[in-house]
Formats: structure tokens, sequence, C-alpha cells
């Protein structure tokens, strides 16, 4: 008889530990009945949230072997083969607070889910009558984050969270400001995108965890893109965050390759990288990285254009003026 | 093992990651692949001109790999963000978005067909263990390597699929090949940084300290990454992560080709290893 191991962490309100506990291997098995297993036949105790059983509810996320699934929608086969292993140790999702065992609590996260402006605010011409038209083409647009189901899971592994959250919002808020920022019937869209500005948009690390663990194949990071993309079209064009980007369009546009030297002080300000960035300079040059000619060479006169720029700015330019 | 590539070496292994591309360049000649940088490559984006004009990015990586098909072969790149921003954009073009950019790219005669695949060295060294690892002249039997991916190596893993993004081995191979100990840390999958290191400083420099302190205390003479990003957040701002953080500040951290490049027995001035901010000096006295 094949036998499965959960090493499952518990907690009781004040006390926590990893409790062990095993059961036959059935291929028929997914996380979610495997704990459903457990729960009915070893240990009534075990705490766990689950519904809908059809990856709708959103509600039975838990962390295998340290990352998010939804665990009604992932077989226990596939979570075997991919440790190679038949103990897994199962969490409570990450970036939560633990209410009991795999239990977590979700009202600070419905607080800030708030930030967002969930709603539609809709454009004038709309009415009783007439109501919200939209175009499939329109809707397209917003299709795929309707698909959140709340679940957690985007927000488990995100790096830029677990470091700090208190200058971050989970992945799924910034999808579902994106859904009504792009929404064409919002009266102002740029209404949510504000927000998520104030919020740490700018903040996101670009570690794509959110993309990887959302089970209904949402990507949040693409969201938060496209509301930097429309908070900088309409202007928001200040802080690092933008500055940066902004550094590697003109380089890419200018000589083709992104000029190292300038993209600081173009960042940061000449000022602030004089001063902030003096002791990270003088060790650059003193250990090589770039010799001091080649700096004030770079910082001068910008990299060499690359072949072909001149096709490179037409291609720019005739996407530009498509648009 | 005789394969050519198109070289996509991307931004930072022209200039504050030269060493990289040196290291690259030695292993590839030593081990028999043909390398043939791309003629008027442009920057990727970097995932920062994605962010704001995404259209612009997508029409530039359409360039690259037109580029690319030109000379008849397969792109391989050396920096993780380069390899993911290339093959999003190959996806993006696949899955309906050529014809309008061709048009944009006709406006330079250029024609995106979608026939050049994109590598990442990582893959290939991983993939050809059983051609160049008896080359490997100097096993570095006495060095014990933590790995650190970098996520653009490894997710999504829809894009990089290579291998599994949850419990990736390539790294490891490569490490025993080279005769080294690969140490598993926690922080191997985790983020370094350094696509926000301005605008969320204090946090990329503890996701520096971390993974510094993470190999240190597992006992690893350095970490090893095949990103050049990674590289350059985890050394040039490991002073500062220390300043801040208050642990880390000693750990060298190594390109996966300078590695590679110790044990195929390749001079070590051809591998750049001076070029670093955290003396690697430790590691290479166990070589």
């Amino acid at each position: 008889m094949r036998t499965i191991t959960f090493d499952i962490d518990r907690f009781d309100g004040t006390r926590s530990w990893t409790q062990s506990y095993s059961f036959e291997y059935d291929p028929a098995l997914t996380v979610l009945a495997s704990l459903i297993l457990l729960k009915e036949k070893q240990d009534p105790t075990l705490n766990f949230t689950a519904s809908c059983r059809s990856a709708i509810c959103g509600s039975c996320a838990v962390r295998v072997n340290g990352n998010a699934v939804l665990a009604c929608d992932t077989r226990l086969d596939t979570v075997l083969t991919q440790w190679q292993s038949d103990t897994l140790r199962i969490s409570p999702i990450g970036n939560f607070h633990v209410l009991s065992d795999l239990v977590v609590d979700w009202s600070e996260k419905v607080e800030r889910l708030r930030t967002a402006k969930p709603g539609l605010k809709a454009k004038a011409e709309f009415n009783a009558e007439t109501g919200c038209r939209q175009s499939p083409a329109e809707f397209a647009l917003i299709q795929k984050q309707w698909d959140c189901i709340l679940c957690g899971s985007c927000a488990s592994e995100c790096n830029k969270l677990t470091d700090n959250d208190r200058d971050f919002l989970e992945p799924f808020v910034f999808t579902h400001a994106n859904r009504y920022a792009q929404d064409s019937r919002s009266a102002d869209g740029l209404l949510h995108v504000k927000e998520m500005v104030k919020q740490g948009l700018w903040k996101c690390l670009h570690c794509m965890e959110c993309v990887t663990k959302c089970p209904k194949q949402i990507a949040p990071a693409a969201d938060i893109a496209a509301m930097r993309a429309m908070a900088f079209a309409a202007g928001n064009t200040e802080g690092k965050g933008p500055r940066h980007a902004e550094a590697f369009r003109t380089d890419l546009e200018n000589s083709g390759r992104l000029n190292e030297v300038r993209l600081v002080p173009r960042t940061e300000g000449l000022v602030d990288a004089a001063t902030g960035r003096m002791g990270f300079t003088l060790r650059m040059l003193k250990h090589g990285k770039l010799s001091t000619r080649e700096a004030v060479e770079l910082f001068v006169t910008d990299n060499k254009p690359i072949e072909g720029i001149e096709g490179l700015r037409k291609i720019i330019r005739y996407r530009r003026d498509a648009k | 093992m005789t394969r050519k590539y198109a070289f996509f070496p991307g931004c930072v292994l022209n200039a504050a990651a030269r060493e990289a591309r040196e290291a690259t360049e030695a292993v590839a000649a030593h081990i028999g692949l043909e390398l043939v940088e791309i003629p008027g490559w442009s920057c990727c984006g970097a995932s920062q001109i994605q962010d704001i004009e995404h259209d612009t990015a997508l029409a530039a990586n359409a360039r690259n790999l037109a580029l690319a098909e030109k000379m008849g072969l397969d792109v391989l790149t050396a920096c993780s963000t380069c390899a993911l921003m290339l093959r999003t954009a190959r996806q993006e073009l696949a899955a309906g978005r050529k014809d309008e950019v061709n048009k944009a790219l006709a406006t330079a005669d250029l024609e995106y067909k979608g026939t050049a695949d994109v590598t990442h060295i990582l893959w290939l060294l991983a993939d050809t263990v059983a051609q160049w690892g008896p080359l490997v002249k100097k096993p570095l039997k006495d060095v014990k390597v933590a790995s650190f991916y970098g996520c653009h190596t490894v997710r999504p893993p829809t894009v990089m699929t290579h291998e599994s993004h949850l419990n990736p081995q390539s790294m490891e191979t490569i490490i025993t090949a080279c005769g080294a100990t690969p140490v598993h840390i926690p922080e191997r999958l985790k983020c370094c940084g350094f696509h926000a290191v301005f605008p969320a400083e204090q946090t990329a420099l503890r996701l520096t300290a971390n993974a510094a302190d993470d190999a240190k205390k597992g006992g690893a003479d350095c970490l090893l990454t095949p990103c050049p990003l990674c590289q350059m957040q985890l050394d040039m701002y490991q002073p500062d992560a220390q300043a801040a953080v208050g642990k880390g500040g000693d750990t060298p951290v190594l390109h996966l080709t300078q590695l590679v490049g110790l044990a195929l027995g390749i001079g070590r001035e051809k591998l750049g290893l001076t070029r670093h901010i955290i003396s690697p000096e430790s590691l290479l006295a166990k070589c």
C-alpha cells in the first residue's frame, strides 16, 4: 500500500505545531479531498475552509510545500509528481493572518480591497433605458480580471508583500482596480489608478509569483503594468518608478540600448544621485565595474547608436502613431 | 558539440556585467558553442518599457527576433529578463499580434516570421552536461555553491517552460557537473529586488541581505546565479544591504558561466573575476 503523508501546519489561536497525517494513496484524490478525508476519518479538529469544490468560490487555497494552490482544483498526483515525494507540507496561504490551522482572516484584506474603489461609476451618457452597453472587444479587455475568485493565492508568495505589506497591496487588489480602470463604461478609470499609485503601484518587484500562482490564469502583474501605463500616459510621470521606466524608453529610442551611467541620476535626480549614491559609484569604479573615463564618456556623450537605429526609430514611431 | 546561436547579450553584458559576457564567450568557445552576436540588437525593455509603452517594447523585441531570423539561427541569451521579454514577445506575436507588428517592422524592411526560438545559456548548459562534462579539468570538489535562480529564469512557467518552476534542478545539475557541491537554501527561488531597487529600495536591500545571509548560514562559499541582473543586485548592492539590514556583506556572487569556466580550467583573467564588489578570493582559494 502506498502511503501519503501530509505534514500540516496547525494553529489553535495560541499554539503552533506541525502534525503528520498518513493516508492511503488514491489517484482520484485532490488536495482538498485529501484534507476532507483526514477531517472525516482521522481528526475532526483539523480546520480548513472549502465550499464549492469546483474552483469557483475561492475559499480553499492552501500552500503545498510553500506554494499556494487552490486545493479543490489541484490533483494530489500533480503535487506528488511536482515534488517527487509522498510527503507534503500543507500550510495556510502566506501573507495572511492565520485564524486556525489552514483558515486565514479575510477581514483586513477586504478593507484593503476597498482602496481600489471597486464598483463602476458609469459614464454620464448611460441611463436606465439604454443601460451600459459594451462591445465584445471592450469587454475582452476586462473579461479575465472578472474571473478573480478572491482565493488569495496571488498574495501568498508575493515577494513584496512578504517583505513589507505596509507600502504595497495584495495583487488581487490591483487586478480589481484595473478591471474598473480599463472598463469602457467607466466615467473615470483614472480614479482607480490614482488610488493604486498611492498604494505602491510602482513598488511591484516583477517577481511574477502572482501570475504563476493564480488558479484562474489572471496576470495581476499585467494589471499593475496596465495601470502604470495609464498613469504615465495621463502625465503622472513623477517618482522614481516612472522616471526609471522613462529612462529605459528614451534610451531605446535614442541609441537603442540602456545608458547605465545616466540611469541613476535620471531616476533619482542629479542631486540625490550625486549625494546618496556617491559610495556606490566609488565602489563601482574601484572594482572596475566601469572605468572613470568610460563613465564620463557615457554620461556626456551617451551610447553609440546601434546599427539600424533609424529603422528602430521608424518602427517605434509607426507603432506610436498607430495608437 | 558544435552549435551555433544568434547571441543576444542584453544591455548589462555590455556594461556593468561585462564579466558575464567575457565568461559566457570564454565558456562557449571552450565547449564548441558558436555565438554570433545579433547585429543591431536593441534593449529588450527590461520589463520597464513594457510597463509604460507595451507596444513599443513588443515592436522592439519583434525587431530583435526578426534580426535573428535573418541569421537563420535560434537566439541564445545569458540574461533571464532578456529571455523572458523575448519569449513573452514571441508568445504575444504568435497569439495574434504578428500581422500588425509586421506593418511596423516593414518600415525598416524587416519581417517577423516566428522561426527563431529563444533559449537561455542555463538551459543549454544543463541539457548538454553529457557533452561538456568530460571537459571539466579542475573539478571544484571543495566548493559549496548555493544556487539563486532569479524570478525570470523560472516564472511565469507558461513562458519559461524549460523546467519545473517549483523545483528546478538545472543549476544543481551544472554545479554537480563542475564537481562542486550544491547547497539548497530557502532563498533560491526568491526575488533579488533588482527591478524595484529605486522605487522599493528598502525591500530590495532586505531581499539582497536575506539571500547573502542565507547562503552563508547554509555553509556555501558563494551564491551562483544565471541572471546578470540578480548578480548585479546581490553583488553591487550587498554592502548597502549589509549597512541597512545588518547581515550579509561578504558572500561572493558568481555568474553561472564563471563557475563553469573555473571548472573547465579557463584562465581566471578570462572570466572577469576581478570585477566583483564582494571579493571571490576565499572561493578561488578552494578552486
